[in-house]
């Protein structure tokens, strides 16, 4: 059987789920708080999720047709067909753009008006973070990765058709896959920015676009193994063998490795530094949504390092398996630790600065006064009325050093950020919340309702060509595929 | 001098496939391979001769896990019981600066104590010369080797005739 058929029974299913995962949004959304924040991390999450996946199985795609690989060529048709999902994505990013414009979703503080006129740092960063960038960047980069994996994607069925010992298409797949490396490589880790770091819009990370990337390689192995799984028991592909999915076994343990290898850096540089201004991201997901920090350690490092390691459980398909459930989930879970709890804060700040101006308390109105932006080298004047500490802190006017102005900037600016929470209700831990300290059911059920929309257009995908390549010149190394 | 005081009956094939081939037919014929030199790794090998897996990477994880431990806990000791110290307003168990250098023992300690014992498995190290049956066995020649200590003399013939007739370009005896 080399021809997918999509069968009326899987689509039932399918859509069963995607039924499951629209109810359970719908619940999310009438019992959530005023800004619906976690209805819309759900979405921006999910959303970004499988986009993403079917990203980086486009930049694997090309990455193995220049790396002369071809062990892959006898499955590489799944990966072409989930990077056909980026159409998709694009739909649903534009929802998340949308509500950046219109404003029916607070998930950015650095898109909120107020916000940023009261808020050098927002102020600064926003050359970046605004709102044409963010239209631009999200719906311009997704649109250039969609026309790639359908360029890709039409290469690879000509080639079906027309190839020849002369390989052109092959060659022509290479050319195209080289251009789109280095696009994909700048543009995922601007898209992994402006989409999920700047939900922290106070913090920054350099390491966060890798790792976050690697997060999204890490689950389409897991991903790919899943499905290799399931469509081998439907009696497809059985000319993809235990050495296919040995290989993709070793792929998985080794990128769960480097996902540590990153996880591990970006949090001890930060510790080590010890900057205000940086720890804040750790302190708040380690004292505040612990079970998510350490779960994501232990599902995403210590079970498939310890359950990979051998050579035996990576020729199981029982191990396999569940190893690739728990590494699938374990991502999901990465990036719902990364969205939730910045959201969570920026909907909080929200609701008390709306509280504060509805009372017109003149505290917060006296507070952060002037904002002098002309001038970079001007610094702020700020009359923080309350806190003596600050006093000490503050202002150095006429000083003309720009990186040290800079510097103080930056400092005065988390001075006067916690400053300005300890006015209203102190250092404290927001209660334990499911949805946001750890995944309730319905954001469980949400995921259901994406995957099983991934899945369906990828079977769309899959059942308009063959499932094993013809004419492609590596077809027959991958047939003869020996670990 | 390692010796191995054999006398070995052997015949050089020009190619893998040949190599396999005879295995399989000599396999059939229930003739007792001493061992199979070839100059690179041949997929299929290891099964038809019906070699164990290595336990090398056995060994590997054990002389990892030591590695971890030795730095891990020679920091703590250090950090904690010997001379505690506050370094860079740190706590004085830091736990997550020790990674870094665990990691790298680790790596140090496995790729040491694995290249250790495989030499020490294989009898190789500086200054030991081992004797070959051909030099060109680690260039182009695949080498089938019988053991003919003991062996009387239509137990020999049928080796010899095995060989030339599994396409052996050259049959050789040689006392190693």
């Amino acid at each position: 059987m080399n021809q997918f058929v999509f069968e009326g029974k899987q689509k039932n299913v399918l859509f069963g789920l995607m039924a499951l995962g629209v109810v359970c949004m719908l619940l999310t959304w009438f019992q959530d708080d005023v800004y619906h924040t976690r209805f819309w991390t759900n979405f921006l999450h999910n959303s970004f999720f499988f986009t993403g996946i079917a990203f980086i199985s486009l930049f694997l795609y090309c990455g193995k047709v220049l790396m002369y690989s071809g062990w892959h060529t006898v499955f590489k048709r799944v990966w072409e067909a989930s990077a056909q999902f980026l159409s998709v994505g694009l739909i649903l990013l534009a929802v998340i753009v949308g509500g950046v414009y219109f404003g029916y979703h607070h998930l950015y503080h650095w898109a909120d008006a107020n916000s940023v006129a009261n808020d050098e740092l927002l102020q600064h960063k926003s050359k970046f973070l605004n709102k044409g960038w963010f239209l631009l960047a999200t719906l311009g980069f997704g649109g250039v990765w969609y026309f790639w994996a359908r360029k890709m994607r039409s290469i690879s069925l000509d080639q079906d058709k027309h190839g020849d010992s002369t390989y052109s298409y092959y060659k022509l797949a290479k050319k195209w896959g080289a251009i789109f490396l280095p696009i994909a490589g700048f543009s995922s880790a601007a898209f992994i920015w402006q989409l999920i770091m700047s939900l922290d819009a106070h913090w920054y990370s350099t390491l966060f676009a890798w790792y976050a990337t690697v997060s999204l390689l890490v689950s389409l192995l897991a991903f790919t193994i899943l499905l290799l799984v399931y469509l081998k028991s439907k009696g497809y592909y059985h000319q993809v063998t235990i050495e296919h999915l040995h290989d993709l076994g070793k792929y998985l343990f080794a990128f769960s490795i480097f996902w540590t290898y990153l996880w591990f850096s970006q949090f001890m540089l930060i510790w080590y530094g010890n900057v205000g201004e940086e720890t804040t991201y750790f302190k708040t997901r380690m004292e505040e949504y612990p079970i998510n920090f350490w779960a994501n350690f232990a599902m995403n490092f210590i079970l498939p390092f310890f359950i990979l390691l051998r050579n035996d459980t990576k020729r199981k398909y029982g191990s396999l398996v569940f190893i690739s459930i728990i590494v699938l989930l374990g991502h999901w879970l990465d990036f719902f630790q990364m969205i939730k709890p910045g959201a969570r804060h920026t909907a909080h700040e929200l609701i008390e600065a709306s509280a504060n101006h509805h009372s017109s308390n003149l505290e917060s109105d006296v507070k952060k006064v002037l904002i002098s932006n002309t001038e970079p080298t001007k610094t702020i004047v700020s009359e923080e009325v309350k806190p003596e500490e600050h006093k000490a802190e503050e202002v150095k006017v006429g000083e003309t050093h720009a990186t040290a102005n800079h510097a103080e900037n930056a400092h005065m600016e988390s001075a006067n950020h916690d400053g300005a929470e300890a006015g209203h209700e102190g250092h404290h831990t927001p209660e334990f919340k499911v949805g946001f300290n750890i995944p309730g059911l319905l954001d469980l059920g949400t995921f259901v309702g994406f995957g099983a929309m991934f899945v369906f257009f990828l079977f769309i995908q899959l059942s308009k060509a063959p499932l094993v390549p013809i004419n492609d010149p590596y077809l027959e190394e991958s047939l003869h595929h020996h670990v | 001098m390692r010796s191995l005081n054999k006398n070995i009956l052997f015949g050089l094939y020009n190619d893998e496939t040949e190599l396999l081939g005879a295995i399989s037919k000599a396999k059939k014929a229930h003739l007792d391979i001493f061992d199979v030199y070839t100059p690179f790794p041949v997929h299929g090998l290891d099964p038809l001769l019906g070699l164990e897996e290595s336990r090398l990477h056995q060994a590997g994880f054990v002389f990892g896990l030591t590695g971890t431990l030795t730095a891990f806990g020679f920091m703590s000791w250090a950090f904690v019981k010997d001379w505690p110290i506050i370094f860079g307003g740190k706590p004085h168990w830091p736990a997550p600066s020790f990674i870094p250098v665990t990691f790298e023992l680790t790596v140090l300690f496995a790729a040491i104590g694995m290249v250790v014992s495989f030499y020490t498995v294989c009898g190789m190290g500086p200054g030991i010369k081992n004797p070959t049956l051909d030099d060109r066995i680690t260039d182009d020649k695949f080498c089938i080797a019988f053991d003919t200590s003991g062996l009387n003399s239509n137990e020999l013939d049928e080796i010899n005739s095995f060989l030339a007739n599994t396409g052996a370009s050259e049959i050789h005896t040689k006392y190693i």
